[in-house]
């Protein structure tokens, strides 16, 4: 007699445990193919309750402030929706509070029991189980159930069980579409960024052709600049031109940048006085300032007739103007930045150009870090002097690219402009190529070199010459320089200026002084030592210039013909 | 750049073709050295170098010291254009024996 119900509860248990299983499987794949993490909880909420046999279910999940809870998802006769639970206040906030499950056979007996709900509703809550929804050590809410259907409408142990692991899987659901949601805002925030990125590079000016007077360029340190250079051409020639620097980085720099920009180049078309533009931009400024932010800016207006330059600065790091000659002028900047003092009036030089750069630069470039320190203004003169023999475009361009290849940490936007009149006849760069430093690359440098001679019309023999020179150039660095490592590289640019060509080899050896290439005396008949002979025989001009940053040696060459 | 090794009349012949650089070049002075170990004078016939470099000329300079020290005759034959410029430049167009070419020399001999 006694065997009888044995095999009934061992029957009956398997069937609830495949059961389980069944509802296990289903509620996951639930979660896996619903992408509304409210609709997926619904769904999961109407299986847990129908398996459990129960009248009423629902969720209640802890708010920001992890006190309350609020419950996105119920189901049943009753709509508690509404309802805001404290942590630790009832049955599901002691489940919370506890991260046990609370199984209450019988609410009348539970102290903590809230009946109001009852009183307000008709409702009878007889029995609940409440299972805390849990990831490791962080509770998120609970999973509650109340009165069974059937039987003594009481819920049993083994319906503990089964809830908490539905609990697991619902609170991991939970948790993934947190992480997903978050992703999505993420990704939206990024969207967002590229694209404010892409209209901020839309307000600066396109890249100017090697005819016009002014060259720039922005290199922002995250996905917006506070920085920014505008240059524009009035319908009398004149040229307006100015750099600026919004203090702050990031969306709210970025916008007041977006703002001065556009107001510089609206006032340059009516205005004429470069000192009396800036005093209008401080007044706009000044009338919507922000949290103390402001704006350092210089502007100034050239006439390539009078080949005159008349420059404000507003506070702003203080332009570099390098002669013809190689000398160097600081031009300082009294004034104040925009949006800072009311009233303020902007002072006015006015010089000639004649023949020199005008460099401007915000302190992104300054205060760049090279493993030696922060380039500096001396720096700044000296990465200036060795592209000097580039044309004016390529040279700013190649102000920024040299900053990246000494390894310069920018923590800051980095912008640079140029002022420099066009000089008559040809200056183009016709070749800026990386090469190994490997005999072997050297045939590749010889052919590359003669596609250029020809682009630039240069005479046969004038190109052996070059050749000659070029290869005797890199032989050296690859013997002496590097003295023939593996994996190095040089750099070779070939410059096509007035009727003649530069080149100008660039390599990170260790530094070679100009006096170790003198060349050997002829007389001695000995094998090697030619090179430098060759090089000053068929060259019109060979020196060792200090190089840019990142570099051990510039050698430039000069060869001219009629 | 290639190198032939041939023999004419008492001579070994090496002539070199291409473009004679930095890396090409210690093939050239190989062969150049390894013809006068034979004990035989030496012409090198440059009439197909297309372009010759520093190196290049390094190699022709050692050859010719190495023949002095063996007393062995050590000469250049029909020198190209962009050869002779080079060896012009190294002011060395008169220190070498210059032949118009392998059969002048040949010639010269009863």
């Amino acid at each position: 007699m006694t065997t009888e119900p044995a095999p009934e509860r061992v029957q009956r248990t398997a069937s609830d445990l495949s059961q389980a299983l069944d509802i296990l499987a289903t509620v996951s794949q639930d979660f896996a193919l619903l992408a509304a993490l409210d609709d997926t909880l619904r769904h999961a909420l109407q299986r847990v309750m129908d398996y459990m046999n129960a009248e009423a279910a629902s969720i209640f999940l802890l708010d920001s402030s992890g006190r309350e809870l609020g419950c996105p998802v119920c189901l049943g006769p009753v709509d508690v929706s509404h309802v805001r639970i404290q942590r630790g206040q009832g049955i599901v906030g002691r489940a919370v509070s506890t991260g046990r499950v609370q199984l209450v056979r019988d609410v009348r007996l539970d102290p903590d029991f809230d009946s109001s709900p009852d009183h307000q509703t008709g409702f009878i809550t007889r029995s609940i189980l409440c299972a805390p929804l849990q990831i490791k050590d962080n509770i998120l809410g609970a999973l509650e159930v109340i009165n069974k259907k059937g039987g003594d409408g009481l819920f049993d142990p083994d319906d503990r069980s089964l809830l908490r692991a539905l609990a697991a899987m619902t609170a991991l659901a939970i948790h993934n579409g947190r992480m997903a949601a978050a992703l999505v805002e993420q990704e939206r925030m990024q969207r967002e960024l590229e694209l404010a990125r892409e209209i901020q590079g839309r307000l600066l000016p396109a890249a100017a052709g090697g005819d016009f007077p002014v060259h720039g360029f922005n290199l922002p340190v995250s996905e917006v600049s506070g920085d920014f250079f505008e240059h524009f051409a009035l319908a009398d020639g004149r040229v307006w031109f100015g750099v600026g620097d919004v203090s702050g980085k990031g969306m709210n720099a970025a916008l007041l940048m977006a703002k001065t920009i556009s107001l510089f180049r609206c006032l340059g078309k009516s205005e004429s006085s470069p000192g009396r533009l800036l005093g209008v931009l401080n007044r706009e400024l000044l009338e919507t300032s922000y949290r103390g932010m402001f704006v350092t800016m210089a502007a100034g207006l050239y006439d390539p007739d009078s080949d005159r330059v008349v420059l404000a600065n507003a506070g702003h790091q203080p332009p570099l103007l390098r002669d013809s000659g190689g000398a160097y002028r600081e031009l300082e900047a009294e004034d104040p930045p925009l949006g800072i003092l009311e009233g303020a009036e902007f002072g006015e030089s006015a010089f000639a150009l004649d023949g020199a750069g005008l460099y401007l630069f915000t302190d992104g470039l300054t205060e760049a870090r090279l493993p030696a320190g922060p380039l500096g203004v001396e720096g700044v003169r000296q990465a200036i002097d060795a592209l000097a023999g580039l044309p004016p475009p390529d040279r700013v361009a190649a102000l920024g690219a040299s900053l990246d290849a000494a390894g310069a940490r920018r923590h800051d936007d980095v912008t640079v402009m140029l002022l420099e009149r066009p000089a008559p006849g040809p200056w183009r760069l016709l070749l800026d190529q990386e090469f190994p430093a490997a005999t072997a690359a050297l045939a590749d440098i010889r052919n590359a070199l003669r596609v250029a001679c020809r682009e630039a019309g240069c005479p046969p023999q004038a190109e052996e010459q070059l050749l000659l020179a070029v290869n005797e150039a890199c032989m050296n660095v690859i013997q002496h320089g590097y003295r023939f490592a593996p994996g190095q590289t040089l750099r070779l640019q070939l410059v096509e200026r007035g009727p003649g060509l530069v080149v100008r080899v660039l390599d990170r050896a260790p530094p070679v002084s100009d006096s170790e290439l003198r060349p050997r005396d002829l007389d001695q008949l000995r094998p090697g030592g030619l090179g430098v002979h060759f090089m000053r025989e068929v060259m019109d001009g060979v020196s060792c210039l200090a190089p840019p940053p990142g570099y051990g040696n510039l050698l430039e060459m000069t060869k001219r013909w009629k | 750049m290639e190198v032939t090794i041939s023999e004419s009349g008492p001579f070994k012949v090496v002539a070199l073709r291409g473009e004679v650089d930095l890396h090409t070049s210690p093939g050239a002075r190989s062969a150049i050295l390894d013809s006068l170990r034979s004990g035989r004078p030496v012409l090198v016939d440059l009439s197909a170098v297309a372009y010759m470099d520093s190196s290049g000329v390094a190699s022709l300079v050692e050859g010719f010291q190495q023949a002095r020290k063996s007393s062995l005759e050590f000469g250049l034959a029909a020198v190209s254009p962009p050869a002779m410029n080079v060896l012009r430049l190294a002011r060395l167009d008169k220190v070498f024996p210059i032949h118009a070419s392998v059969a002048a020399r040949l010639g010269d001999r009863p």
